[in-house]
């Protein structure tokens, strides 16, 4: 495959994926604000996915459309969801004979429904759950089409390999910033809702609720996020699947590339797996998050390198 | 019946329609006439709603990038077919074929020996000074001696429904992908109605086009790699590229994917570099290789020319095909016909002047109003003045743009292209239209899917059927 063509069908998946836990990130954080007695302000999700200056921020902050508007429909906003889509689409665009056509139409299809009037006119004078809803179905629709669609070759690995490096540093990320708020704010308790929240963000509550027995507390998230091998979100599940799709491209690979990548998600997976952080205290959980992350952009770093000929 | 369909379809005596003939409806379209009469207003616009949506999903579009991000547009479709009769067909094949014979010997000739110049048929300088002829070609000896491996050989029909070839595309002819995706809205739009009419299937195109491709390289590998070259993503005809790689299985690439080394041509994969046997290019001459033509050239690869030269890749089309579908040298056709196959044209010429002769020039500056005027070296309608729909002041730009190099124009007498129907606000309506087939000329003869693309204008009483000028397009139906 071409080194042009793998690396555009990373960033499909790794596009899609960011958009998914971006709106499933939006529809919670939607759904605490209309739960909450004081005021909801979206300034963390703001600093993560605006590039508006603070003093815009500050001004649209409390403002639950105008801050959806912003995030998901706003072209001006590089990290906007329409964005995200729309550069999937690109890069599936740049990759079409490497992709099924059910595929292609169904990112094609993704963007143009994200430019829809009627989910523009929901989001931002109506109630926005419902066009939120449809936006991650229509990126579940996609999961599906994938599997059920792509041989099971190069480009089905590659989909997978960006997918779940992405989801990696995605779950690792919101971890990472819940313990921050929670931290910057002593005064606060640990709140059960705070960590709801999170769960709900990546899917997992339910599976929390099953192994927890609906016992709140910050060590046993961190365990589920981090080391779970049955949540799909988890780090440790993602890097195990990196592994697992990256072992596949053995084959047509070279073999120094092979042995340099392979060398980087080894030592990340196993520096998850045998980290046991979840009781160590939260500065301590803080630096760690971000060695992970750090490490997780090496590995992209070296498949850019190695594999897709960007020195 | 649904009166409105047809009320008012108000064809012009002057004018060849293809579906009306004085009153009565040609027997071509009697099959479909009938089929569609029947239905009423909402069926029809559901339809046209149908075929807009499909195209719009199924993501065949042109991205016209002006602000940032493009804007995505469908080429126009007009849902009622074009219908060509078996007879017609077997006219046009066989004088495209000619034609394209004729085209293929003069460009080995023109790039070798000469005859045709030494003979006195063409004027050497006419040749010399045309832009597209490329010095670099001369003695390169390319393939089977096939130059002109895809052709689109555009048609238009006058007032008594003859066929002349208005233009020749021998370079990168592009619309071969419509042609096959309006048939495929068709099937949705008009179940039923392929088979009961006995159109001929065109979809064997891509695979025409691969053997064809496969045996340029037949001599060297038994596995060779084929690869379509395209400018990339911001190109309008990008759509295009990428259906034909993926129609063939073949891979697209950029010309950033492409490196030569010692001369030999590679691609960047994955696992190393991969050697390329054939490219199909859709990226225009002066692009192809920076070392040789223009030298800001992002799009090409640097060092292919020389490859190419050895033998060691091949291109399709060959270089150098502009000389021969210039517009003035268009005039020679025929006589190129006569000169190489000894054979009388099938497929006339419109007439055409040469503005470089004084008398020509003098003639046709009186007579403007009925004339059209052309640069010899420009398509995609571009650069050119209908003398009966410009203004004074265009008319008289354009004679000091003549006066000043002549030798870049050629008019020709306005032809009353002819009209089909166009489903236009409820009913049937009267649109220009030509006609696109695409000639496949490979190592086994010339094969042209019987077909091609009709492009219609779509503006009343616009003679221009360029996509860029307002033109769409129309399913075109061969009955066997």
């Amino acid at each position: 495959m071409l080194s042009r063509v793998a690396n555009s069908i990373c960033w499909i998946a790794r596009y899609m994926e960011r958009t998914n836990g971006m709106l499933r990130l939006l529809r919670t954080n939607y759904i605490s604000s209309q739960d909450e007695v004081a005021d909801f302000s979206w300034h963390s999700v703001l600093r993560l996915y605006s590039d508006l200056p603070s003093s815009q921020t500050e001004q649209i902050k409390n403002n639950s459309s105008k801050v959806l508007d912003h995030l998901i429909l706003d072209t001006n906003n590089t990290a906007s969801v329409c964005n995200n889509i729309y550069r999937s689409r690109e890069n599936a665009r740049a990759a079409q004979d490497h992709i099924t056509k059910e595929v292609w139409q169904c990112l094609n299809d993704y963007h143009h429904l994200v430019r829809d009037q009627q989910i523009h006119n929901q989001i931002r004078y109506g109630e926005p759950l419902t066009p939120m809803d449809a936006l991650i179905q229509h990126g579940m629709l996609y999961y599906g089409t994938v599997d059920s669609t792509m041989a099971r070759g190069e480009g089905f690995n590659y989909l997978n390999v960006g997918k779940f490096l992405e989801r990696a540093i995605l779950s690792a990320d919101m971890l990472n910033i819940k313990l921050a708020e929670l931290n910057a704010d002593a005064a606060r308790p640990p709140d059960s809702i705070e960590w709801r929240y999170l769960l709900y963000s990546l899917s997992g509550y339910e599976l929390y609720l099953k192994t927890y027995q609906g016992k709140f507390e910050t060590k046993n998230v961190v365990a589920q996020v981090l080391y779970d091998n049955n949540f799909p979100h988890s780090v440790l599940y993602c890097l195990q699947q990196l592994t697992r799709y990256f072992e596949r491209l053995k084959e047509e690979s070279l073999p120094d590339s092979y042995a340099e990548v392979e060398f980087l998600i080894g030592k990340t997976t196993n520096h998850v797996k045998y980290s046991n952080i979840e009781n160590a205290g939260e500065k301590a959980q803080q630096y760690f998050l971000n060695e992970v992350r750090r490490e997780l952009f090496q590995i992209a770093n070296a498949f850019n390198q190695y594999y897709f000929g960007n020195p | 019946m649904n009166e409105n369909l047809l009320k008012g379809y108000n064809n012009h005596d002057h004018i060849w329609d293809e579906m009306f003939d004085s009153a009565d409806i040609r027997a071509a379209y009697k099959n479909f006439v009938s089929a569609i009469e029947d239905l009423s207003s909402e069926q029809m616009n559901h339809k046209d709603e149908l075929a807009k949506k499909l195209f719009m999903s199924q993501g065949i579009t042109f991205t016209v990038y002006s602000s940032g991000e493009g804007i995505e547009k469908i080429f126009p479709f007009d849902i009622i077919p074009r219908i060509i009769k078996a007879d017609e067909w077997n006219h046009i094949e066989i004088g495209i074929k000619q034609r394209l014979k004729a085209l293929n010997i003069f460009l080995k000739d023109i790039y070798h020996q000469q005859f045709i110049i030494k003979d006195g048929i063409i004027p050497g300088k006419l040749i010399y000074s045309c832009p597209n002829f490329l010095r670099e070609m001369m003695n390169v000896d390319v393939p089977f001696d096939i130059y002109t491996h895809i052709a689109g050989i555009d048609l238009i029909r006058d007032d008594k429904g003859e066929f002349y070839v208005l233009e020749d595309n021998l370079r990168t002819p592009s619309g071969v992908s419509y042609m096959l995706e309006n048939r495929g809205i068709t099937y949705r739009i008009f179940p039923d109605l392929l088979p009961r009419n006995n159109v001929r299937r065109v979809k064997e195109y891509p695979d025409l086009l691969l053997k064809n491709l496969m045996m340029l390289a037949n001599s060297k590998t038994n596995y060779p790699t084929v690869v379509l070259l395209s400018p990339g993503i911001y190109n309008s005809a990008y759509f295009e590229h990428t259906s034909l790689a993926r129609l063939m299985g073949i891979e697209l690439v950029e010309g950033s994917d492409l490196v030569v080394d010692n001369h030999f041509v590679y691609m960047k994969t994955t696992k190393g570099l991969k050697q390329v046997d054939v490219i199909y290019r859709r990226v225009d001459d002066e692009f192809l290789d920076p070392l040789v033509f223009r030298s800001d050239s992002i799009l090409g690869v640097s060092g292919i020319y020389s490859a190419y030269r050895k033998g060691n890749v091949a291109i399709v089309n060959a270089m150098g095909n502009g000389v021969a579908d210039d517009k003035a040298v268009y005039t020679y056709v025929p006589d190129m016909i006569k000169y190489y196959l000894n054979e009388e044209p099938i497929l006339k010429n419109v007439p055409t002047y040469q503005l470089e002769v004084p008398e020509y020039r003098k003639m046709v500056f009186e007579k403007i109003k009925e004339m059209v005027i052309k640069r010899t070296n420009e398509s995609g309608g571009y650069g050119m003045l209908i003398g009966n729909a410009a203004t004074d002041q265009q008319i008289e730009d354009f004679k000091i743009a003549i006066e000043a190099d002549p030798r870049n124009f050629i008019a020709q007498p306005i032809i009353n292209l002819s009209s089909a129907p166009c489903y236009i606000n409820g009913c049937f309506r009267p649109r220009r239209v030509d006609l696109r087939p695409f000639a496949l000329y490979g190592p086994d003869g010339i094969d042209i899917v019987p077909g091609g693309l009709t492009r219609v204008a779509l503006k009343e009483g616009s003679l221009v059927v360029n996509s860029s000028q307002g033109g769409g397009s129309k399913d075109t139906w061969v009955l066997g």
